[in-house]
């Protein structure tokens, strides 16, 4: 599909730098280094083939079938397409999911990163109990999906919850945020950026791998703080930002547990929540439509394999890497 | 080979239909190649039933709390007593996930011998010939059923064949606040008052009290359903609906009144409510004088209120309740020890010292003789009290309807969904009707 | 604001006015306390009674009822102890899996030249895209299969795959790390006679330590937290895990033992929290590629 065509890694941001770098980069394999390669990718390689592969094949095959995990699978019946169209021009449903969840990734996505971008660069520097702030920033990401966030969650944000508390400090009366339709999506939203961590850490340690020279060489050249931010971090944290943005996103889409565990399971009140995969998790486990829910997630892949195809391609113009290929 | 590397599936607008259509013979083939695979393991590995020192092991496999667990092992532990040849791989679990394992371990071709499923599942589960036939067990009598209420037995067969054993009776119960009624000087509601005097008789509750007086149920599938039963319908009636949009309609519209009245919470208020969770029900939350709810959980109910709760009918004529199996203990048909298994649920039900352990928890015992036995002998307030109200209530028991039938999950989902559109105001009960029959019928369709 | 917090990572300690480093200090409490509100909540909803966590919100108990953490700790035939244990064992060799057989695999995507390289790189971030919940029926199906289900030891189908570097987020983590690693420093050591083995020796792998803490860290919080595959493959009360057996407090049609579970729900964010204080050390001092340029 095409994923084959995404740039191969490393020739990513040549182009624009150094044409014939891409050409030279790809075209010589240093002796003895194909070997090394596959040696080192050997793990990777079984575990596709023995773990990964199967599984992927298995429910790309479902997705043609009636399949509804409690017939054998020597029973089951080919459809073929049937799944798919009824997808396009038979679910409600489906739509509404494929909607709710694309206003959830594309306004979580980014305020999370910004959130996350931003308490990294108030954590990065060395200062007694920076560790600590750090620890306690990430605590909401340790909470997961447990049984407790959701009471939890619940109870900040119902009628008499403490957000509406907070709210009528300010004479502000609050709505019944997290039972209401129109802005149980929005308490989701604010649940995912709550838990900044993950990219928080990621970004924490892409700082950490900023050259300290190149820092100091800009002093020398007499670039201030913002200049030095501008063409020191931001360049040297691109493949991070990068990576972050990359997995975020296909995280944002594929956003399930938070949904999950706030609904309960059902995508309420009345389907405001119910994202892609939570769709996919009822049609799949609780309606026990396996085939039509592996049909759901292949039209999932391709959708969001475009989207990352998209991210690679555009990542030359702005991902700068150190290894020596765009320079 | 990575599947999504496959050339055909390059094309992502409607140009895949074509591509693809011609080499579904190739793609089917090779997928077939996969499939077949982790059959024939599954084949070889399915050896393990018999322990290593001859004695012969039974899965089992339910879900609840760990109070179920405790008693439901001891049970066990006694019929490994009686019988030492018999051992048990006993699991539980709560039932977060309980199904979606179940599911996945039939798949696996690794089902436990015995499983415990409710009549959300029941029919999904036997129309795919999960479960095995209990009735020629019945004829040859290694299962005895004779003590049992009919229609409780009855509540257990699926398209003629004995799916299930109901492990435990319980019917619908309306729950009640009686403190906030005894300190506000109202009167407490009492079976066989018609759904309009209970809408009238919440809303001189919430005039008074500031609570509201009901839980607004036309999300509950179990409330429709007696009510429909009251009307001469029902919720299936073979493998069809047993109700119509105009049904649904005076349905949805009685409580928009109610909702109108100020009789019930506000909609996000009921949402709330509509979870299925003890801790959420509205009559320990104190947000509602009511709740909607099974008999049986009256007494973990009152671990979570100070207040003095009582229980009676739904409102309507009480013949539309009838002797509902709680769970069921089910076979899986492709068990290796089938008869052991049954002899096994055939204990559980009817042997005197398993039914005093196993108690009230998964609802009254099926067996009457035992039943009366339990309810003299038993020092547990909770559970005495329990007995008495549905023994009390099944004086007046109807006839059982069929069991749910395949898509009866997506039924029930699909009424909460048209009921809360009907509440939040977003749609009239006319529309939010019309757009629940229409879902359901698709749900059944299959 | 921006611009005043980017600092050289690994400088000196700021010399700094000191209202400027309190002001800061204020920024962050409160952004702390903000961020942390619902994590106080659980601490004191975790020691009220059952009737005050269905009927009080309020942050604070009336009726405080530490019994709930003996409660819990003691609530089942098993301690909860023993879930701790299996918990932190799943978790630390997931860490170890991920942390070599992704480093391998990613050393080779990111540095070596081999053939179909970008074929599999591409399959790799595939593998990122496909909702987890149709595979776990197919997986169930393929370990069992393989016999791994339900042997001597039931964790071996949630560990096998964390040492074939399965977890593609982590290689392609570790990818984009060592694409920010200066090539020069390869061809130092190629001048001095290193093969590709002895690159990743003595370039790649000390130089990779962000990137490994951060693998360690996210592996062993991410395997702490998870349910749905520890639920499916695990089966008998004492191979339980933390996630799994915090759900058996609740069965929302029969049980609801939330006071406990919230207590056991506190507890078990401890040692992810001690984990990740320990680890994040690690990020603290920068890293500093001059030396080694030579």
């Amino acid at each position: 599909m095409a994923l084959t065509t995404a740039p191969d890694p490393t020739r990513r941001g040549t182009g624009s730098v150094r044409p014939d770098a891409n050409r030279r980069g790809t075209g010589r394999i240093r002796h003895g280094e194909g070997l090394a390669g596959y040696v080192f990718l050997s793990p990777w390689l079984i575990g596709l083939m023995g773990i990964t592969a199967l599984p992927m094949l298995l429910s790309l095959y479902l997705s043609f079938t009636d399949y509804d995990i409690l017939t054998p699978l020597s029973e089951v019946e080919w459809v073929g397409l049937a799944n798919y169209e009824r997808m396009f021009t038979g679910d409600p449903s489906w739509w509404h999911s494929v909607r709710v969840t694309l206003s959830f990734a594309l306004i979580a996505v980014p305020l999370k990163l910004a959130a996350a971008l931003g308490v990294a660069l108030l954590l990065n520097r060395a200062w007694r109990g920076v560790g600590l702030f750090r620890g306690l920033f990430y605590l909401p990401s340790l909470l997961g999906g447990s049984v407790a966030l959701a009471i939890v969650w619940v109870n900040m944000f119902n009628r008499e919850g403490a957000f509406n508390s907070f709210l009528a400090l300010f004479g502000i009366q609050g709505k019944p945020w997290v039972n209401d339709p129109d802005w149980a999506l929005e308490t989701l939203m604010v649940l995912a950026i709550w838990q900044f961590g993950a990219p928080m850490v990621i970004f924490l340690a892409g700082l950490k791998q900023v050259p300290t020279e190149l820092y100091e060489a800009a002093s020398v050249d007499g670039a201030g703080r913002f200049r030095q931010f501008v063409n020191v971090t931001l360049p040297m944290l691109s493949p991070v930002i990068f990576f972050n943005l990359v997995l975020e996103t296909i995280n944002g889409f594929q956003g399930f547990t938070a949904a999950f565990v706030l609904s309960n399971g059902t995508g309420g009140p009345v389907d405001s929540t119910l994202m892609y995969t939570l769709n996919l998790y009822i049609t799949g486990f609780t309606d026990l439509e396996m085939g039509y829910a592996s049909a759901m997630a292949w039209v999932f892949l391709i959708a969001i394999a475009i989207i990352t195809v998209v991210f690679f391609s555009t990542g030359r113009f702005w991902v700068h890497y150190s290894d020596g290929e765009d320079r | 080979m990575h599947p999504a590397t496959h050339p055909t599936a390059s094309a992502s607008d409607g140009r895949t239909y074509r591509t693809l259509l011609p080499r579904r013979r190739l793609l089917r083939g090779l997928l077939a190649a996969v499939v077949a695979l982790p059959l024939v393991g599954a084949a070889a590995a399915c050896g393990d039933d018999a322990a290593s020192d001859g004695k012969t092991k039974i899965s089992i496999f339910w879900w609840g709390g760990d109070a179920r667990a405790q008693l439901t092992e001891q049970a066990l532990d006694l019929y490994t007593q009686k019988n030492p040849d018999v051992v048990f791989e006993k699991v539980w679990q709560a039932n977060q996930g309980y199904f979606d394992k179940l599911a996945t371990l039939t798949a696996g071709g690794n089902p436990p011998d015995i499983f415990q499923i409710d009549d959300n599942f029941l029919a999904e589960y036997a129309a795919r010939n999960a479960t095995l036939d209990l009735a020629p067990y019945q004829d040859s009598g290694a299962l005895d059923t004779s003590k049992f209420p009919p229609s409780l037995l009855q509540y257990g067969v699926v398209d003629g064949k004995l799916a299930g054993v109901a492990a435990g009776e319980n019917t619908q119960g309306l729950v009640y606040n009686k403190t906030l009624l005894t300190k506000n000087g109202l009167p407490e509601p009492t079976t066989g008052m018609s759904w309009e005097e209970h809408i009238a008789w919440a809303e001189q509750v919430s005039e008074k009290t500031g609570v509201p007086g009901t839980q607004d149920p036309s999300a509950d599938y179990k409330a429709l359903w007696v009510w429909l039963r009251q009307q001469g319908k029902d919720l299936y009636a073979g493998t069809e609906l047993g109700f119509t949009v105009e049904d649904v309609t005076r349905w949805f519209e009685l409580w928009k009144g109610a909702r109108d009245r100020g009789a019930t919470p506000t909609p996000d208020v009921i949402h709330e409510g509509n979870a299925t969770d003890i801790t959420k029900q509205l009559v320990v939350t104190g947000k509602s004088a009511t709740s909607w709810v099974w008999v049986n959980q009256m007494p973990e109910l009152k671990k979570n209120t100070s207040d003095e709760l009582g229980v009676i009918a739904y409102p309507g004529d009480p013949s539309g309740q009838w002797a509902r199996a709680s769970m069921y203990w089910s076979v899986f048909r492709g068990s290796k020890n089938a008869d052991i298994a049954v002899d096994v649920i055939n204990f559980l039900a009817n042997d005197p010292d398993a039914v005093k352990l196993l108690g009230t928890d998964r609802g009254l015992p099926s067996n009457l003789d035992l039943r009366r036995v339990i309810s003299d002998d038993t020092t547990d307030e909770a559970m005495k009290q329990s007995i008495a109200v549905e023994t009390e209530l099944a004086k007046t028991f109807g006839e059982a309807p069929q069991v749910p039938i395949k898509g009866h999950s997506k039924v029930r989902a699909e009424l909460t969904k048209a009921a809360e559109n009907a509440q939040y105001g977003r749609a009239t009960p006319a529309e939010a009707a019309a757009q629940f029959v229409e879902a359901c019928k698709a749900a059944i369709a299959s | 604001m921006v611009a005043g917090t980017v600092a050289p990572p690994g400088a000196t300690r700021p010399q700094r006015p000191r209202s400027r480093s309190w002001l800061r200090l204020v920024v962050l409490l409160a952004i702390v306390a903000v961020v942390l509100y619902p994590l106080f909540w659980m601490i004191g909803t975790s020691v009220k009674s059952q009737e005050e966590i269905v009927n009080n919100i309020g942050l604070l108990p009336r009726d405080f009822t530490p019994g709930n953490y003996l409660d819990g700790w003691t609530n089942f035939d098993v301690s909860f102890a023993r879930f701790f244990l299996n918990s932190a064992l799943v978790s630390l060799l997931t860490v170890v899996g991920n942390a070599v057989s992704c480093l391998l695999a990613a050393y080779a995507f990111a540095r070596l030249r081999f053939r179909l390289r970008g074929l599999w790189f591409a399959v790799m971030i595939g593998t990122l895209l496909l909702p987890g919940h149709v595979l776990i029926v197919p997986q169930y199906i393929l370990f069992r299969t393989l016999g791994l289900v339900g042997g001597e030891w039931p964790y071996l189908p949630l560990l096998i795959p964390q040492f074939l570097a399965t977890e593609a987020f982590f290689v392609f983590l570790m990818v984009q790390f060592m694409r920010g690693i200066p090539r020069e420093l390869d061809e130092a050591a190629r001048i001095d006679g290193a093969n590709a083995f002895g690159i990743f020796r003595h370039v790649i792998l000390p130089l990779s330590r962000p990137a490994l803490v951060t693998t360690a860290i996210f592996s062993f919080i991410w395997t702490w937290n998870d349910f749905f595959r520890q639920l499916v493959f695990l089966s008998d009360l004492s191979d339980y895990t933390v996630p799994v057996a915090l759900t058996l407090f609740i069965d929302s049609t029969s049980q609801s033992a939330v006071g406990p579970m919230f207590a056991m729900a506190v507890l078990s964010l401890l040692p992810v929290f001690g984990f990740f204080v320990a680890f994040q050390r690690m990020l603290v001092e920068g890293i500093n590629t001059s030396g080694l340029k030579g």
